[in-house]
């Protein structure tokens, strides 16, 4: 990929900038080949990777190295994008938002600084990836347990920050979080909660600062470089015991949720139930081709044909409890009589106990795995996808309204429906699967078409995103309207006071600095 | 991911799947443990001269172990080529030249990005590239 520059920085402050970081990190690790701009695009992009370019990538090893790298990009104004690993896969991956910024890639920072047992939790560096953790877990042989989401190639604290989600107990990964390290935007460094106090041990244990908890202002955030951080884990469970049952039909998923929501909200479920669609299972046993070979979306009746022949429901649900052996079996009493309510066929069940082996693919028993994105294959080609993400009420009135909406904006597209609802509590996270062949332009220009549509007619409803893809950062940051924008206006007077010069992550979730505001508009939505 | 999710996803890695052959589920007992990686050499990752085998499988092993996302993809494609599964593993194959591995490495190939530097550094591909291009 050719040199993007920032805006108004000349390829001299460029160079002079990746010089003097050079001397910080060591020249092998300021990276601005043509092939190294590419290795840091945005490998699942929806369009041409350079609308989203890194101009290079600095690789610090050490907080030390991040506080010097950010004091120099504020002396040459070169703006930066951390990323922890940068496998944020269907967001953006590595990619900027603002097309020559430096990937400041923390991949070198990958040090587990605690593992504690006792307490059940882990201090690690940002490059520690949920691979990483679970192994340094297994060889510790400490009665720990990870959550890990779909795709586990990417960092632990990475996915946190960006509010990932995963299916165990522990899945609302940005909940996990317990006490920061950050650098802010001037080279200062910062430690929040307990950790405002030298030594404190505590630091990772409470939850809140004395004062105003900054903790999660430092989430989908550009104030600060999160350098380390506490990370709560689930104490190994005596059993696991998981439910498995097919639901028949698409509407059963008002019931489903009423059911299930619940239980959750009361504890007697503690996981992230994940509900996904049949075509969850379907893109994992081969390729679209294999069973409908025409373009556009698969035509009902052969949806209803593969159903039959697959004995697949329409959803699943797999619900697997945690702890106890009899605390176990009469919480699954309770849910079994719960499902029974409404669907006769008994659920398969599969038990696990303390020393049992644990499959590789076992997501919601904390297992880390690159295999679901064996989907991009689904396509053919250089397969990709993006999610869209709105978060509704966990009700089967607001499930249903959401659901009939997406359906028929993503019918209307003529685009396969892949949807999915995980239960968090009083919220589900609807993600709906947007698979494309990169290299099939009018595939990837209707995709953006629709997730325009998606994002304009959702928040019409009063429904929003909990994430999104560097695209459409702005448009979803435009649905948060109340009060002339307020939330963002406040951000942005946080961040003009953090951070003058705007060097960090401009543009990240639709906060500009003023230093970049007029690249608000800039590569955004369907018609960029 | 369910159980029976996590079944077809292994079946689809290690049945047949040739030409428009459909998928049929598995016996649970088929999921392969996990396997745990080597721990990475200590020292300095720009030095040359390292365990292209310990390389790979750190580096690398996220994909390319047995079960992994790579490993699935791969044995599909080589068995609809004629080939026997075992050649999904890339330490099993004896048609890759060095030139090619560092080529896919840093250019991407299909489902798989391209890895940085940061991923692994020159000196690490090139030990991954000297064990995996048995075909010089």
């Amino acid at each position: 990929m050719k040199l993007h520059l920032p805006p108004r920085v000349s390829p001299k402050t460029f160079d002079a900038m990746l010089a003097a970081s050079a001397k910080v990190v060591g020249k092998d690790w300021v990276m601005a080949s043509d092939a190294d701009r590419d290795a840091y695009s945005d490998v699942y992009a929806p369009g041409s990777s350079e609308e989203w370019p890194a101009g290079a990538a600095i690789a610090p090893a050490s907080v030390e190295e991040v506080c010097a790298i950010v004091r120099l990009a504020n002396e040459h104004k070169t703006p930066l994008w951390p990323v922890a690993r940068g496998k944020n896969l269907g967001y953006g991956t590595a990619a900027p938002r603002m097309a020559g910024s430096i990937v400041l890639d923390l991949g070198r920072m990958n040090r587990i600084l605690e593992l504690d047992s006792k307490l059940s939790y882990c201090v690690v560096e940002p490059g520690v990836g949920f691979f990483d953790l679970y192994e340094a877990i297994q060889r510790a042989k400490a009665p720990l347990w990870l959550s890990v989401p779909g795709n586990a190639w990417g960092s632990v604290l990475g996915n946190a920050l960006d509010h990932g989600i995963g299916y165990t107990s522990y899945g609302l990964h940005a909940r996990n979080l317990c006490g920061i390290e950050a650098v802010l935007p001037d080279g200062d460094l910062v430690r929040t909660g307990m950790g405002a106090m030298e030594g404190n041990p505590a630091w990772h244990l409470f939850p809140f600062s004395y004062g105003p908890t900054f903790d999660l202002a430092f989430t989908q955030s550009n104030l600060g470089v999160v350098t380390k951080a506490g990370v709560w884990l689930q104490p190994a469970p005596e059993t696991s015991l998981e439910i498995v049952w097919d639901i028949p039909n698409e509407e059963d998923i008002a019931w489903v949720i009423d059911t299930i929501a619940p239980l959750k909200i009361s504890g007697l479920i503690d996981q992230n139930v994940f509900v996904p669609s049949w075509l969850g299972k379907m893109v994992l046993k081969g390729q679209r081709k294999d069973f409908w070979d025409k373009p556009g979306a698969i035509p009902e009746w052969r949806v209803q044909e593969l159903l039959k022949q697959y004995k697949l429901g329409y959803w699943q649900v797999a619900l697997r409890l945690y702890g106890e052996e009899p605390v176990v079996k009469a919480r699954a009493e309770v849910v079994k009589a719960a499902m029974k309510r409404h669907l006769d066929a008994a659920p398969a069940e599969h038990w696990w106990r303390t020393g049992d082996p644990i499959g590789q693919y076992e997501t919601t028993m904390g297992v880390p795995s690159a295999v679901p994105l064996q989907m991009s294959d689904w396509i053919g080609g250089r397969g990709a996808h993006m999610g869209f993400s709105p978060v509704v009420p966990a009700t089967g009135t607001h499930v249903m309204d959401q659901l009939k909406r997406s359906r028929k904006i993503i019918a209307d597209h003529d685009v396969d429906f892949y949807a999915s609802f995980t239960i968090g509590g009083r919220f589900a996270n609807n993600i709906n699967m947007l698979m494309y062949d990169r290299d099939q332009p009018e595939m990837v220009a209707n995709m953006r078409r629709l997730f325009d549509a998606l994002i304009s007619e959702t928040a019409k409803a009063g429904y929003a995103e909990y994430r999104t893809h560097l695209g459409w950062m702005d448009p979803v940051a435009d649905t948060f309207g109340f009060n002339n924008q307020a939330l963002r206006r406040m951000t942005e007077k946080v961040k003009n006071a953090l951070d003058p010069n705007g060097i960090v992550a401009p543009g990240k979730q639709g906060i500009w600095p003023a230093a970049y505001a007029a690249q608000r508009a800039g590569n955004v939505g369907g018609k960029a | 991911m369910t159980r029976t999710l996590s079944r077809m996803v292994l079946v689809a890695g290690l049945a047949m799947a040739g030409g428009g052959a459909v998928l049929a589920d598995a016996p649970p007992m088929m999921m392969p443990p996990y396997i745990l990686r080597p721990e990475p050499p200590a020292g300095d990752r720009l030095k040359a001269g390292g365990d292209g085998k310990v390389l790979f499988e750190v580096h690398c092993g996220y994909c390319h172990l047995v079960g992994g996302m790579g490993t699935n993809l791969l044995t599909k494609q080589r068995m609809m080529m004629g080939e026997t599964p075992d050649k999904g593993l890339l330490a099993n194959r004896t048609d890759l030249t060095a030139d090619y591995v560092k080529s896919v490495v840093r250019m991407g190939k299909g489902a798989m990005p391209a890895q940085t530097k940061v991923d692994v550094t020159e000196a690490e591909l090139e030990a991954v590239s000297k064990y995996l291009g048995k075909a010089g």
